[in-house]
């Protein structure tokens, strides 16, 4: 799944000439493929997913983004040498009560402040949390599953949990080769976990929660991404309650018109079948617009995909879910719980999911 | 009332220009010396806080290490402190680079920390990446003709690195006063470059809106221990005012003697105004004109003066300050390492502030004429000779209480002595008023000595007692200035030669070498251990004394710690000792300097406690010895001391001792020419002392500035008296003429009250300025030095700068003597008889 990216503009990236380039034929190695990939120029682990405790329900995110400044390792005397930056953001909702809160960190890879293991270490990576706080941001590959942990003292949110994949790994793109444009660098290579059984602890507001639920983990790696006529993109990782996923996106451009898409939709029993723009559609049916940034998002939508059968409303169960920087450069996009149901007022509960809005806003726009 | 004013205005620079510019010239060389010297003053540490300002302007709090470094794992720490917002690590070195220092700060580029890009964005990956990558800033790139691109080598200590400007940082854009000279570069590549992995300098800490500053900086001084400083930008700012606080202090309290000079220039002028204009003012009386309409008169005369006197004052004090900022500059920088001055500037308040110095000591010198002026009746202010009798009644009681005033000063040196810093400035405040309470007694006293012959010299000179109005008041302002000029010479002389001797002491060696950067970078200044070997394998090299060196703390001041080889040849007279002994063979004991025993009150037997990266050090004072290196204070140790508390470090700079008889200029040259490609500043034993006394001529160049201005306008006060004296005088002489006497002898009574005003001024200013050498050398640099300077008497030097005075004087005298000499018969008038 292509990811948020926009806040690297503060890092100013160099041209990717150096860079590898995703590849068709890219010869997979599990769990190797796992661990980051400093060829790359860009690099994500992104875990979302709904979680319960006694009543409570909960959405949330985690990743870790890998982003190279130099492509080849620094040779210098100094332990702040590094060719990478780490980036995390951590975002909880609390479905309930509609509190969001988000929380991010940045750092140049160096022993100090944060880095990224290779196997075998079980630690995929690292980084210190926001300043301020003590706790650590991990993650850690199990074997089966994954364990995340992030934490803000200050804005009294973080949690530590396990997951454990339900279904198996699936390629997104034939290979794993998933394209994101017409020019041949536009793509990634590119992995999900489209359920994670999932358990742990939860804080929000100071609270601590047992929390069970269900995952959904993006993998990518790739060196360019965006077309220049592209200005952000709408993603939807959907979890059916007949056992189906789908996972559906749509390049934008300026004028709002969809530039490129694509879509995946696996079985009950694991199988991925690929889509193309013709297969799917989507229609923005509300929006909600951002008293701080003023973006206006759509928050809900009917989607269809014939050859499934299906025909979805899907609605934001918290409208704002809008994650906003305050690292420098001020970056903002809309992550978000979201739940399926058939369409219509009342329609039956189909299931639930994410959706990732960028692009939206005056001048917000993420520059790979 | 005004227009009168104007008229008389008028009138009176018509008939008296001469006496109007010299009151002005005297009062525009007061402002100016003041104003000069404020401006230097106010601009010392300019530019190490626009350097601040224009790295840190972010932060709410620094944190600066303590030990030998800051190690880069504090850092996590501070991060994880709560209520800390943002934190960024800086590694800030001085690296030579060709004939100036560049002020290297090593960054964090992905910290909030703000960086002026000139242009819209820089490619980060060259920072990171590329070698040597270093934004400077336009206006040095200017001033070197760089490009991006260009290549500039650069030392710190025998290490040479190449850098190549990538970008510019334009810091003076938002701090105009920030250094030209400040250069970033990546962290990594700073530390990797000048060999300094793990050390960071500072780091910089922005504190949460929402918490409480104090509780932040007391939990981070919990958690860092005694590892580093936790300071608030105004307390950094602060340490390094503490710093030239004394030197900043001496420079303005000889300024502000020249203003108190100036103060009786005015004085004397306004005095010479009113005397002038006595009958005018008992006329206008007379007509009906009221007090407050004549003291208005007065006013608006001295306001007059006052502004004109600021106005010429102002801008020459600049010019002077800018034709000066060269050499206070070098010694902020050479002396105390801080950032060099680069320009000057000026807030708006401070020319209000000298606007209202000079109207005040305007004002302030005409105070007694106008309360004067205030007592007189109608007909006292049109009758003549009645001025200076009174002044005679009332010598004796003045001269006692001149006394009084200096016997006050020796009770409070009794006292206190050199333990209470102002203790200095009041006794020299105390000699200075004295001077012209005791003058009126001894003009009369002086004059009544002399045997007049003939209409003469001797004659003008006897008659200078019978004019206790005016001239004692002009030989006052001439002693003073002449004791000021006495007092400093002897003490900057007395301690030009106690260093001479010092450094006779102290560098023994026949070879020195350091490094380049070692005087701003110090412990990174590192001599390489190959350069050593090359240096001790030269055939005439017979030992090689090797020293350690890095700033400590010891209660909070930092100072100057080294470790020695303590088995050089003549080890035991190295080091002048004032008290104790010197380091045995066995280690484990400390030598203090002067001033850090002085300021810390430290003797021998007490321990020297120094932060150490384990705790601290406590190290037995085994001798204090004679130190004039820097008033910051100084300790040593043996090298194997250091190393065992603050663990092995590299050597900084090392002595070479060479076989009898070997010429050491030559083995300068050859170990030059072995080490050409090495940055090294190699000096036989001659030069360094040369250097070291060069550095300390720079250091007083100013004060011999204003000791020059002070005489300036002392000698100035001798002619505008003497033009006094001969117009009020003009029917005395008058008298004399119609008596039969010539032109030439009435010039020569003139110029002989110059002379007697020049010989009682340089013989009482020469006295009080013995007192005033002792205070400066006794109780003032011990106060705030800390430095014990043996007194020596530049007597050739003083006789030079006497003679200067009485000649200046002399000639001073010509004019008014002309004027005197030109006053016909006719001016007498019947009731001058």
């Amino acid at each position: 799944m292509l990811r948020i990216l926009a806040i690297v503009a503060l890092v100013l990236l160099p041209p990717a000439v150096e860079w590898r380039v995703a590849a068709p034929d890219y010869a997979w190695s599990f769990p190797r493929d796992h661990w980051a990939h400093d060829g790359y120029r860009t690099e994500w682990w992104y875990f979302t997913g709904h979680l319960e405790s006694a009543g409570r329900t909960f959405g949330y995110q985690f990743t870790f983004f890998r982003i190279g400044i130099v492509s080849e390792p620094i040779e210098l005397d100094s332990d702040w040498a590094s060719s990478h930056v780490i980036m995390g953001h951590a975002a909880v909702t609390d479905l309930a009560s509609g509190r969001h809160v988000f929380s991010e960190v940045l750092y140049r890879e160096t022993p100090l402040l944060a880095s990224f293991d290779h196997e075998p270490e079980e630690r995929i990576g690292w980084s210190r949390g926001p300043a301020g706080t003590k706790a650590l941001w991990t993650l850690d590959f199990t074997g089966d599953g994954f364990r995340i942990a992030a934490r803000d003292d200050r804005l009294e949110m973080g949690f530590e949990l396990t997951t454990r994949a339900a279904k198996p790994r699936i390629f997104q793109g034939p290979g794993g080769f998933s394209r994101k444009g017409k020019a041949s660098g536009a793509a990634s290579q590119y992995y999900s976990y489209t359920r994670l059984e999932t358990s742990g602890e939860l804080t929000m507001g100071g609270e601590r929660f047992d929390v069970v639920g269900e995952s959904w983990m993006d993998k990518e790696f790739s060196s360019s991404q965006l077309e220049p006529q592209q200005v952000g993109w709408d993603w939807f990782s959907l979890q059916l309650d007949d056992g189906r996923e789908l996972m559906l996106y749509i390049m934008r451009r300026e004028d709002g018109t969809t530039d490129y898409a694509k879509g995946t939709v696996v079985s009950p029993d694991g199988e991925a079948r690929y889509l193309e723009l013709e297969d799917f559609s989507f229609e923005a049916t509300r929006h909600w617009v951002s008293p701080s940034t003023e973006a206006r998002y759509p928050v809900a939508w009917r989607v269809r995909l014939p050859s499934e059968g299906l025909e979805l409303d899907v609605r934001a169960l918290v409208d704002d879910q809008e994650n906003k920087s305050r690292l420098p450069g001020g970056v903002f996009y809309w992550e978000g719980a979201v739940t399926i149901s058939a369409p219509g007022a009342g329609g039956e509960a189909l299931g639930r999911g994410f959706v990732e809005l960028t692009g939206y806003g005056e001048g917000n726009r993420p520059p790979v | 009332m005004i227009r009168y004013f104007f008229r008389a205005l008028r009138a009176q620079l018509h008939g008296g220009l001469s006496l109007f510019a010299l009151s002005l010239f005297g009062v525009s060389i007061g402002v100016a010396a003041v104003v000069s010297i404020q401006i230097i003053n106010l601009n010392a540490l300019s530019a190490f806080s626009g350097s601040m300002e224009a790295v840190s302007g972010g932060a709410d709090v620094m944190i600066l290490g303590k030990m030998p470094a800051l190690s880069e794992d504090t850092y996590p720490r501070v991060l994880a402190t709560p209520g800390v917002e943002a934190a960024w690590p800086l590694f800030r070195l001085d690296v030579a680079a060709e004939d100036f220092y560049l002020e290297v700060i090593g960054v964090d580029f992905f910290t909030p920390i703000d960086v002026p890009w000139e242009g819209a964005s820089v490619d980060l990956s060259a920072a990171l990446g590329e070698p040597g990558w270093v934004a400077v800033t336009p206006t040095l790139a200017r001033e070197k003709g760089w490009e991006l691109g260009h290549r500039l080598e650069v030392s710190v200590g025998t290490r040479k690195t190449e850098l190549v400007i990538g970008a510019f940082s334009d810091f003076q854009k938002a701090t105009p006063l920030a250094s030209p000279r400040l250069a970033v570069m990546d962290i990594a590549q700073a530390q990797s470059l000048f060999g300094a992995r793990g050390e960071l300098h500072q780091i910089d800490v922005k504190i949460l809106a929402d918490a409480d500053p104090s509780d932040v900086i007391a939990e981070l001084e919990r958690s860092l221990g005694n590892q580093a400083l936790v300071l608030t930008p105004e307390q950094r700012e602060q340490q390094a005012s503490d710093l030239l606080s004394a030197f900043r202090l001496n420079l303005t309290a000889l300024s502000a003697i020249s203003l108190f000079v100036g103060g009786f220039l005015v004085f004397s002028s306004t005095q010479a105004n009113l005397v002038r204009r006595r009958t005018e003012f008992g006329l206008l009386r007379s007509l009906g004109a009221t007090h407050r309409q004549v003291m208005g008169l007065l006013v608006g005369d001295v306001l007059l003066l006052g502004l004109l006197g600021v106005a010429v004052g102002m801008p020459l004090g600049y010019l002077v300050a800018e034709a000066n900022v060269e050499r206070v500059s070098a010694t902020v920088t050479n002396l105390y390492l801080l950032d060099a001055i680069n320009e000057l500037e000026v807030p708006a308040w401070f020319f209000l502030l000298a606007a209202a110095v000079g109207l005040f000591g305007a004002g302030l010198g005409a105070l007694m004429p106008a309360l004067e002026l205030g007592r007189k009746d109608t007909r006292s202010l049109l009758a003549a000779f009645s001025l200076h009798e009174r002044v005679g009644a009332r010598a004796l009681r003045s001269f006692l209480l001149g006394v009084g005033l200096m016997f006050l000063g020796g009770i409070l040196y009794l006292l206190v002595g050199d333990r209470w810093r102002p203790a200095g400035f009041i006794q020299a405040f105390l000699l200075i008023a004295a001077v012209p309470l005791v003058m009126p007694l001894v003009v009369q006293g002086a004059t009544g000595l002399l045997h007049v012959r003939s209409f003469g010299l001797a004659y003008g000179m006897k008659g200078l007692g019978k004019q206790l109005q005016t001239t004692p008041v002009a030989i006052a302002a001439l002693a003073i200035a002449v004791s000021m000029v006495v007092g400093v010479t002897t003490m900057v002389a007395s301690f030009r030669e106690t260093l001479a001797i010092w450094i006779d002491a102290t560098v023994q060696a026949d070879v020195y070498v350091s490094t380049p950067a070692w005087r701003r970078s110090r412990r990174r200044a590192v001599l390489g251990a190959s350069v050593i070997e090359v240096l001790a394998r030269h055939p005439a090299v017979e030992q090689v004394d090797r020293l350690r060196q890095f700033f400590a703390y010891t209660n909070g001041r930092r100072f100057s710690f080294a470790g020695v080889d303590a088995r050089a040849p003549g080890e035991n007279s190295r080091f002048a000792l004032l008290d104790g002994e010197m380091l045995g063979a066995a280690p484990g004991g400390v030598m203090v300097g002067e001033p850090l025993a002085r300021k810390e009150r430290l003797s021998v037997g007490d321990d020297l406690v120094i932060d150490g990266p384990r705790g601290p050090v406590a190290l037995p004072i085994q001798g204090i010895y004679y130190d004039y290196s820097s008033e910051l204070g100084s300790a040593f140790t043996h090298l194997e001391t250091m190393a065992k508390h603050f663990g092995a470090g590299p050597v900084n700079s090392v002595a070479l001792y060479l076989e009898d008889g070997v010429d050491s200029e030559r083995v300068v040259d050859e170990l030059k020419a072995s080490l050409a490609d090495v940055p090294l500043a190699i000096r036989s034993n001659r030069r360094l002392r040369e250097q070291a006394l060069r550095v300390f001529d720079q250091t007083f160049a100013i004060t011999r500035l204003l000791r020059y201005m002070s005489l300036l306008i002392a000698v100035t006060g001798v002619a505008l008296t003497l033009i006094v004296l001969a117009r009020e005088r003009s029917a005395e002489l008058a008298l004399y003429r119609a008596l039969g006497a010539s032109r030439l002898q009435i010039f020569r009574v003139f110029l002989g009250k110059g002379l007697g005003m020049a010989i009682v001024g340089i013989v009482l200013g020469s006295l009080a300025g013995v007192v005033f050498a002792f205070i400066l050398i006794y109780v003032v640099n011990r106060a705030f030095f800390g430095w014990t300077i043996a007194v020596h008497w530049p007597i050739e030097l003083l006789v030079q700068q006497s003679l200067v005075v009485l000649a200046a004087s002399v000639l001073a005298s010509i004019y008014p003597a002309r004027v005197a000499s030109r006053v016909p018969a006719t001016e007498l008038r019947r009731e001058d008889l």
